[in-house]
């Protein structure tokens, strides 16, 4: 065969301390082909990526790269790559076009010869250009990432996780700008947790604990490990119990910032016990409306009660009576397990002797009682997640928000991450939840979908597939927020 | 050289366009100025004395009046016994005190000043213009010039101070967070991928700071020469040579704690603690190299401050030619190479 | 007892830290080892050189007088003023002192004579010192008679030696704890809401006070053991104790900690990012510190810097140490201070809890 190779992975290894990374990994990846890496957290995939893009050096083993090797020919690699880190890694304090113009120039090109490479991400945010890259929201600030590393048009594209927290929407024109650039003869390295994305690479590698376990086409490897990547759809116990007490009342709510309006006059209701679904796309509004409910913003106008306070006065009261777990991380990470659980239990106002029962009850049900004392920073993302939502509903409160709790978690453990929210409804404690997750969205009792600061639609799951005559709730969202005509607040 | 450029813009963006930062890099040369040209001095001024006197003779009243129309003392309070007079030292309510003994006028039994010694250098200054003072002061026999700084104005020493500790304190403290801060924010890998060379970084890094550093040596400058009204003596152009020289030395310092830094926090602590305070103290900024233990003046041989410093006395105030700061300059010159080279081999091309 | 557990979350996070415990531990050790030596603005060893025109027994016998004293360094005799004015510019000597031609001769026959005494004066304090010395030398060999009909003799009160180190310490004591406990807390806020977690504390119950408070003990005890160490140094080293209450300085420092920290704390609740916080902090210390006659008399200071001093809690820190520690005086030689200080300090201890905003 003469495919030459884009990428050769020959038996790399790397370890940090005690814990092994990457172990003897080997594969290939093609030229112009589009190749997925996945696993779960604590795979190696980050460690992989920047192997390749020569910010690492592996312990044993060689890495090629359009056939220059990873660490002797260091700067040609450098000159034919893009790359796009997992986490957010924008100047803040510069504009999205500043942004944009930098990484053009430093690649040695500029945005209008690049352009048509990102036209399809790029437009949607392009109104924004004179805003500040640190106040876009989550979404948009990848997309402007996604932005910054296509501009320079590179033979070789690596992307970890890049639609991690990006809406459904954005990330379907996203793969189709993917398969665009594969057009083209670009080759593609791309890790990402969700299975519609994996199923749309040429070839995925599948590692676990720093082990290369398989390489094949998606339909092979989604088979051969779906206890991993397609666990079964979470059952729930049906003790459903809501009843008709409105545990969050919202009338008319608005949140302006000057004369942008993010959140525009919203009302809606969340019955007590209710796992509510609060969808929407990048910049909807809905972290703005969040925060509100959770006493961080004043509204601008309307009214809202959570849990029978006024949100305008009585905030302080309300944080008396919810749990709260955002999107960024939010536990100590230079506190240990326990000292997490014991801080937050006791600005509660629980005692000593309570939490410290507690504390082993709850770890014992999480099997995490060797990690007791371990450090928060130590831990992988996952186990972070869990750990921060049963923190958050440690105290029994009446309502729990989660931001975007389960974003870049793999499938099974989002699964495990969805037990315990049933397990939370079951005790009788409203869930409010925002997810980019379609597939968790079903899991919900009711959802909304916010477009532009309004709700568009509410209802259960099922009331509004009826309603807009679509199969899943997928399909329901990708209509709604098409009908976008902002992309951001 | 369109990527250097575009590299030169991004940095300055971040530096300027924080408001609060911007006042303060300009705001902190210009009070300090003002503090030290018109506010601090070791001038012997409104000295608080106590007269310790039983008898209200002659000789005595002429002697109390010559001390209250002196510029430098106040009578504040008049006791009978010296024990009284101690308590009011102690007290803070007065700085010394003259004992005059109950037969003073009578036979000159002499006087005796009581000093707070606890700032040892003003104590000596007191009894010494006090003894002035009361003795009707006559130097006979000596005529005193005061070179350079006729006036006495302590300003004329603190200015290359300040010029030494604030160039120092923005190249550095501003350089030593830059390149972390972009490590801790994700930023750096992002730039190591791209093909840009390490040493454009750097430079690009530097630039901005080098034009803030520039404008602040101008601020100074100006403000010594229109505002404090201390004549720059020396060629204007060896001192803005010198000084670039300093501020590269700055910047390459900054950046190798930089480099060395893992955290911005830990990058804060090094240069204010471990950078600034040993620059202040050791430098001969405020004190004298030569009064320390020698081990110490050792280590003082390796502060640049007190080379600039020294240069910037010899060239702004004493006005002397390049030929008498070549010693100086050629030891700054040499410590910048180093630490610019340390601090190139100190950048990691690859993350940990 | 909510307070507790943060207290709690506060203690670990700065024992866990790899870099703060070393920090609170070595730096005022190295501190109070180093800079006594350091901070001498004692003036000794003037370097001098003489230019003796006259060359003759009398001058001679100056010379001698100049070389015995133990104030100068005696550098040498360059033969002309030129060139030892050149010296000068050299930094190779600090005072000339020329002797006149026929200065003996001049003498003998009851003219005044006179001996021209330049110094460099760039360091004015140095200068005035060595032109008083020296003058000091050729008056007492000049018209001795008038000191004899009337001596003034000097008693140099607390401080008999005029030991530099005496008056230096109590001034390091209140820099190692603006340092301390005025740079950490204000990193402190700001790096919490650059990492995030400040969100999760704004959505609990925690009342304001007690995330302060609990944010300002630890400086207190970190305080408090800085004092601790500074003393005991003071006295293994240098032999230097406390004349007056050793618990009146651990009050002063306890109300100058918490005043410092409590602007840290301010500080770091409307800055947006470290570099600023560190910065505002820097520049106001730098402020308080010079205007408040820790190194310089602040009596000497004009009448508009010396109002200043009415709000500088600096200022009454270093009278009120200065009083107990050097002269020995108790609690009411420094109550006005003390109030002063209490004062200023609660004033920002509630500014720091009212300017930590929870909801906006």
């Amino acid at each position: 065969m003469a495919i030459t190779a884009a990428i050769t992975v020959r038996n790399i290894s790397k370890t940090y301390g005690a814990v092994k990374a990457l172990d003897n990994v080997s594969f290939q990846v093609e030229k112009g082909e589009l190749f997925g890496l996945i696993g779960p957290d604590g795979a190696g995939k980050t460690s992989l990526f920047r192997i390749l893009c020569t910010l690492l050096l592996p312990d044993n083993g060689q890495a090629q790269v359009e056939e220059f090797d990873t660490v002797s020919q260091m700067s040609q690699i450098r000159k034919i790559v893009g790359y796009m880190p997992g986490r957010f890694s924008l100047y803040q304090d510069l504009t999205v076009e500043e942004n944009l113009t930098f990484f053009a120039t430093l690649f040695g090109t500029t945005v209008k010869d690049g352009y048509e490479s990102i036209k399809a991400i790029y437009s949607q945010i392009e109104r924004f250009k004179d805003r500040k890259a640190g106040a876009l929201s989550g979404g948009m600030k990848q997309k402007l990432a996604l932005s910054c590393a296509l501009v320079h048009q590179p033979q070789v594209l690596f992307l970890d996780e890049p639609t991690t927290g990006v809406d459904p929407v954005s990330r379907k024109e996203f793969w189709q700008m993917l398969r665009l650039l594969k057009q083209r003869g670009i080759t593609i390295l791309v890790s990402t947790p969700y299975l519609d994305e994996v199923r749309q690479c040429d070839r995925v590698a599948f590692l676990d604990k720093g082990r290369l376990m398989d390489v094949g086409t998606p339909e092979d490897i989604l088979e051969r490990f779906a206890n991993v990547f397609n666990p079964p759809p979470v059952e729930r116990e049906d003790g459903n119990t809501t009843n008709e007490e409105h545990v969050i009342e919202v009338r008319h709510l608005v949140k302006a910032f000057g004369h942008f309006h993010a959140v525009d006059d919203i009302s809606f209701f969340v019955k007590k016990g209710e796992i509510f679904g609060f969808l929407g796309a990048n910049g909807a509004g809905k972290t703005t409306a969040m925060h509100m409910l959770t006493g961080l913003n004043q509204p601008t106008g309307g009214e809202g009660y959570v849990a029978g306070f006024d949100i305008r006065t009585q905030h302080e009261q309300i944080k008396r009576h919810i749990g709260y777990m955002s999107q960024k991380f939010s536990l100590y990470d230079d506190l240990t397990v326990a000292e997490n659980i014991r801080l937050f239990a006791g600005i509660y106002g629980m005692d000593s002797k309570e939490i410290s029962r507690k504390t082993d009850e709850l770890l014992a049900k999480l099997n995490f009682s060797e990690h007791k004392d371990s450090i928060v920073a130590s831990l992988p993302l996952g186990w972070k997640q869990k750990l921060a939502f049963s923190v958050s509903i440690f105290h029994h409160p009446e309502v729990v928000f989660l931001d975007e709790p389960t974003g870049g978690v793999d499938p099974a453990t989002r699964r495990q991450f969805w037990e315990l929210i049933y397990d939370a409804a079951q005790q009788g404690i409203t869930v409010f939840v925002t997810t980019h997750y379609m597939d968790e969205a079903e899991y919900c009792d009711r959802i909304s979908i916010m477009v532009d600061g309004k709700i568009k639609a509410i209802g259960s799951p099922d009331e509004l597939k009826r309603n807009y005559g679509q199969p899943d709730i997928d399909h329901v969202f990708t209509l709604l927020a098409r009908q976008a005509t902002r992309g951001d607040n | 050289m369109n990527k250097f450029n575009s590299f030169v813009i991004k940095e300055s963006r971040h530096i300027f366009r924080d408001r609060r930062l911007m006042l303060i890099l300009f705001g902190m040369p210009v009070v300090m100025m003002l503090l030290f040209g018109f506010a601090i001095t070791t001038d012997v001024k409104n000295v608080r004395v106590a007269v310790v006197t039983a008898s209200s003779d002659h000789l005595t009243g002429r002697m109390v009046e010559r001390l209250a129309v002196s510029e430098y003392f106040n009578i504040v309070a008049t006791v009978p016994t010296p024990g009284e007079a101690e308590q009011l030292i102690c007290d803070q309510q007065v700085d010394m005190a003259v004992v005059f003994g109950p037969d003073f006028a009578s036979n000159g039994s002499g006087i005796q000043l009581i000093v707070d010694a606890s700032d040892p250098n003003m104590a000596q200054q007191w009894s010494n213009y006090a003894t002035n003072v009361l003795m009707g002061a006559q130097q006979g026999g000596v005529s005193v010039k005061m070179l350079y700084n006729p006036q006495m104005k302590s300003a004329y020493n603190f200015v290359p101070a300040i010029m030494g500790m604030l160039l120092m304190l923005i190249c550095a403290m501003m350089t030593s967070i830059s390149i972390v801060k972009e490590k801790e924010k994700g930023t750096m890998e992002v730039l190591l991928v791209s093909p840009v060379k390490p040493i454009m970084i750097i430079v690009a890094k530097v630039v901005p700071y080098l034009m803030v550093a520039f404008g602040i040596l101008a601020v100074i400058l100006l403000m010594s020469r229109f505002v404090l009204g201390i004549p720059i003596q020396g060629g204007l152009t060896w001192i803005i040579l010198i000084s670039v020289i300093y501020i590269l030395l700055a910047l390459s310092l900054g950046m190798l704690i930089s480099n060395v830094a893992k955290t911005q926090f830990v990058a804060l602590i090094m240069s204010v603690m471990m950078l600034l305070m040993p620059i202040v103290m050791l430098s001969g900024m405020l004190f004298p190299v030569e009064s320390m233990p020698l081990p110490l003046q050792w280590i003082s041989a390796v502060v640049p401050t007190r080379y600039y410093i020294d240069a910037m006395r010899k060239l702004m105030i004493m006005g002397v030619g390049i030929g008498e700061v070549m010693r100086e300059t050629a030891i700054l010159s040499g410590m910048t190479l180093l630490l610019l080279l340390l601090s190139l081999t100190k950048f990691k091309n690859r993350l940990e | 007892m909510i307070f507790k557990y943060l207290l709690q979350k506060e203690f670990i996070q700065i024992r866990r830290n790899a870099f703060l415990p070393k920090l609170i531990v070595v730096f005022p050790i190295m501190i109070m080892c180093v800079m006594p030596w350091v901070m001498n603005m004692e003036v000794k060893n003037i370097k001098v050189e003489v230019v003796d025109n006259d060359r003759s027994p009398l001058s001679r016998q100056l010379l001698h007088r100049i070389e015995a004293s133990g104030y100068f360094d005696f550098q040498g005799q360059p033969s002309t003023y030129s060139q030892a004015l050149k010296d000068i510019e050299m930094n190779r000597t600090d005072i000339i002192i020329e002797i006149p031609r026929g200065f003996s001769v001049d003498q003998r026959n009851g003219l005044q004579p006179q001996i021209l005494i330049a110094a460099n004066a760039t360091n004015g304090t140095k200068g005035s010192m060595g032109v008083a010395y020296a003058s000091q030398i050729f008056a007492s060999q000049g018209q001795g008679k008038l000191q004899a009909s009337m001596p003034v003799s000097t008693l140099f009160l607390f401080n008999k030696n005029l030991n530099y180190k005496v008056f230096m310490i109590p001034a390091l004591m209140a820099i190692v704890i603006m340092l301390m406990c005025g740079f950490l807390p204000t990193l402190n806020i700001v790096g919490e809401k650059e990492a995030g977690t400040i969100e999760q504390i704004n959505v609990t119950p925690v009342s304001k006070m007690d995330f302060i408070m609990a944010k300002l003990i630890p400086y207190w005890l970190i305080a408090l053991f800085i004092i601790t160490v500074c003393m005991l140094i003071s006295w293994a080293l240098y032999g230097i104790t406390c004349q007056g209450n050793i618990a009146l300085v651990y009050l002063l420092s306890m109300l100058l900690a918490l005043f410092f920290s409590s602007f840290g704390l301010i500080i770091s609740n409307y800055s947006d990012s470290l570099q600023q916080a560190v910065m505002v902090m820097w520049f106001f210390v730098v402020i308080l510190m010079l205007m408040s006659g820790l190194f310089t008399p602040a009596r000497s200071m004009p009448a508009w810097a010396f109002a200043t001093t009415y709000v500088n809690p600096m200022h009454y820190f270093i009278d009120a140490i200065r009083t107990v520690f050097v002269r020995g005086g108790g609690f009411s030689s420094i109550a006005h201070q003390l109030g002063a200080l209490a004062v200023i300090a609660s004033i920002m201890a509630v500014w720091a809890v009212l300017s930590y905003r929870k909801n906006r």
